[in-house]
């Protein structure tokens, strides 16, 4: 028990946590094989300690479990945030934290040596030079202090400008208010309105993936990558092997889902020359390399091929470049004219045409047909035909229209 | 820039507050704040460096806690933090609300910065088309207006047009201002006032509202909004069975994330998951259990249950009636 430590130093080793947890939330001591029991209780008592509002408790037959009852429709932060705010640090990062900020803040640009001087006279705290210094660089390094050279000194000072307008602006404070909840790096929103001492009491999300957070430190990773117009070598989680698979690409654009959450990274994998995009709850780790060639042009081919895209995938399991799918409606006019503004609204770019009164068709080309079918069966109820140069989208849409009718024992079979 | 720091952790937090504090400190005040903002085991860390002197942020007098730095202690922005707000600035939605001086100064003060991510490195690539009008400027005035009204719990009395073409006028208390990702649309949750005096919450979308004005009526107290959405859900929860294949389960789990649920493992592969929800999800969820095929089965509730049935029966009924045309 005395070696329990609430705080972690490494955020990757507890992601995988937080993500069973969060998505799955049945999983029980026995289903958590990778690791062993103890770590299991130690990550496990830790995700408590940290979400504990939110942590539920099932009892099953297999022992208890736990899950994160998250509720988007009923909060305002997302509370895997928390799970950011758990580094460690040593017992000088701190206290040199607080005395050294106090300490500039007070205006002036200080030496290290004046610095360190300054927190024994002012603050009876004793420090190295070499660790005030070392603490000043990395400061500097987050941009908490800025560095420069005076009469061949090097001084450090800080600047609150910034925070001291924003804490006098409401209006910022309530931008910050929606961005943490609705926005790329909520996490960073979150973290200045605490900062703050400011809290969102006015905006929801509706289709909120909290979840999608614990992907943000790759995500920085990436743009960084994409902004230096570098290579980047990505390890992948893959289930049932020994090893992480790996990967190399040019990062060209991150594709997102507003439906679900997921994210991707869309690169050009040079190996196999094509686009690509890989889910970033499956990379583990990303590592920046060497400029790549002709990025600019990449970019400006993955934009044309872009309109081809229904999802993430360029490329189908029938080998064609392109697929038509088309799909006929039957909708009642006027009173289903919503069926209508839902296909232009929805329908990525495909055609939408009245063929006679109270049948519509929708028609598009894309490069995997396949990616379409979920959309297309929230029409089930409507559809008169579906027909796709693809024949297999074809065969897999009506398949599992049959396999549905026989589970909802509509079908004649079933009824016997 | 390191995103996992400690600069950001909730320890250097609660810190803050207690080193912030403008008087002394005793034991228990301190124990107060940390069993507020802390973890649920932070007491047991943070105590001891305290009381120890290993933190030596306090003087200690007669039982009491000095902070030893300014209560005006104010942390600057790290860098990423200020990358962060600059990204913002080319956020369209932005202008709901800064004003233009605003972003002006922001942008001045941000002058050396490069953003955190520019809009177009990301492509949202199933986000809907008709998204709200941000710079229209009644579009803006009538979010600004309800943002006021609803920090500062006041009534408003809008003049809407539903999505059947029907003008409504009503008086409501703005309760929180709802954003959709898939719609890229606002929505008011508002409270009405109903006949017999009780409240009820309507869901007005902002882009339909033809006139808001701000009343001088205001609401003694918050009204508790999650009471009332938790009442609304139905008592049956929706019903799931998910097999496992073709990585089904991870999908469901995933795209039914922002719904209160529970799962639990049937057999082998077998997994049941209920999801709770109201009356206004009803159409959504049912089109996204729709959007999964013969990976979900419904099983319950008997009303959702029949709503999924209706719907292939009437698919059946489509087909039987497609003759193929030449």
């Amino acid at each position: 028990m005395s070696d329990f430590q609430e705080l972690v130093k490494s955020f990757p080793k507890i992601r995988e946590y937080v993500r069973d947890f969060f998505v799955y939330g049945f999983k029980t001591r026995q289903d958590f094989t990778e690791k062993s029991p103890r770590t299991y209780d130690n990550q496990r008592r830790r995700l408590e300690s940290w979400l504990m509002p939110f942590i539920r408790r099932d009892y099953v037959p297999e022992g208890s479990n736990i899950s994160l009852a998250i509720d988007s429709n009923l909060l305002d932060t997302n509370p895997l945030f928390q799970v950011w705010k758990t580094r460690s640090f040593t017992d000088n990062d701190i206290v040199l934290h607080f005395l050294i900020l106090d300490l500039l803040g007070q205006g002036g640009a200080l030496t290290a040596e004046e610095i360190t001087d300054g927190l024994l006279t002012s603050y009876e705290a004793l420090f190295d030079v070499q660790i005030v210094r070392r603490k000043c660089n990395a400061y500097t390094k987050e941009g908490l202090l800025e560095k420069r050279t005076s009469r061949k000194k090097v001084v450090y000072r800080l600047d609150t400008t910034l925070a001291r307008w924003i804490q006098g602006q409401e209006e910022i404070l309530d931008a910050l208010d929606f961005y943490q909840m609705a926005g790329c790096f909520g996490i960073v929103g979150n973290v200045l309105a605490q900062q703050m001492d400011h809290q969102n009491h006015t905006f929801r999300v509706k289709h909120s993936f909290f979840v999608h957070t614990l992907e943000d430190e790759i995500l920085l990773v990436l743009l960084e990558a994409m902004n230096r117009k570098s290579l980047v070598e990505l390890t992948l989680k893959s289930p049932g092997r020994d090893r992480p698979a790996t990967a190399v690409c040019v990062p060209l654009q991150i594709f997102a889902s507003t439906r679900s959450g997921r994210r991707f990274l869309c690169g050009y994998v040079t190996k196999s020359r094509r686009f690509t995009c890989f889910r970033l709850d499956s990379v583990k780790s990303v590592v920046i390399s060497e400029t790549a060639e002709d990025y600019d042009g990449l970019l400006s081919s993955l934009l044309k091929n872009r309109r081809y895209l229904w999802g993430v995938s360029f490329q189908n399991e029938e080998g064609h470049h392109l697929d038509t799918l088309v799909m006929t409606l039957k909708i009642q006019e006027p009173e289903e004219d919503f069926i209508v503004e839902r296909l232009v609204r929805e329908g990525r770019g495909g055609i939408v045409l009245r063929k006679a009164p109270g049948i519509w068709v929708y028609e598009i080309q894309v490069f995997d047909c396949q990616e379409l079918l979920p959309w297309i069966r929230t029409f089930t109820g409507r559809i008169l035909s579906l027909s796709c140069s693809a024949k297999s989208v074809e065969e897999c849409f009506y398949r599992d229209l049959s396999t549905m009718y026989h589970k909802y024992r509509l079908d004649r079979t079933s009824q016997q | 820039m390191d995103l996992f720091s400690e600069i950001y952790s909730c320890y250097y937090q609660v810190m803050r507050h207690l080193l912030c504090s403008p008087h002394a400190l005793s034991l228990s005040d301190i124990r107060r704040q940390i069993g507020a903002e802390g973890f649920e085991e932070s007491l047991l860390a943070i105590i001891p460096k305290i009381t120890e002197g290993t933190w030596n942020l306090f003087e200690r007098c007669d039982g009491l806690y000095y902070p030893r730095i300014s209560s005006g202690f104010l942390t600057p922005l790290t860098a990423l933090e200020r990358a962060y707000l600059k990204a913002l600035l080319a956020d369209p939605r932005i202008g709901l609300f800064l004003r233009q001086e605003q972003q002006n100064t922001l942008e001045e003060l941000l002058k050396d910065t490069a953003p955190l991510w520019r809009p177009e490195q990301f492509y949202d690539f199933d986000r809907f088309t008709d998204g709200d009008p941000y710079t229209d400027e009644t579009y803006r005035r009538h979010f600004q207006t309800m943002l006021f009204a609803q920090k500062h719990r006041r009534y408003v009395e809008i003049d809407y047009t539903s999505p059947k073409g029907k003008r409504l006028h009503h008086r409501y208390l703005p309760a929180r201002l709802e954003y959709s990702a898939k719609n890229d649309k606002f929505r008011l949750l508002a409270l009405k006032h109903t006949r017999d005096n009780r409240l009820r919450l309507e869901i007005l979308n902002l882009s339909r509202m033809q006139t808001v004005l701000l009343t001088d009526k205001t609401s003694a107290a918050p009204a508790d909004i999650n009471a009332m959405i938790r009442r609304s859900y139905y008592k049956e929860p929706l019903t799931l069975h998910i097999v496992n294949r073709r990585n089904a389960l991870e999908r469901a789990m995933l795209h039914f994330a922002n719904y209160e649920k529970n799962t639990r493992k049937l057999d082998e592969d077998t997994y049941e998951c209920r999801i709770y929800y109201n009356e206004s999800m009803e159409t959504e969820l049912v089109i996204e259990v729709l959007s999964f095929g013969p990976m979900l089965t419904v099983t319950g509730n008997a009303h959702f249950l029949e709503l999924i049935k209706d719907r292939l029966r009437r698919q059946m009924s489509l087909a039987a009636e497609a003759a193929p045309s030449g």
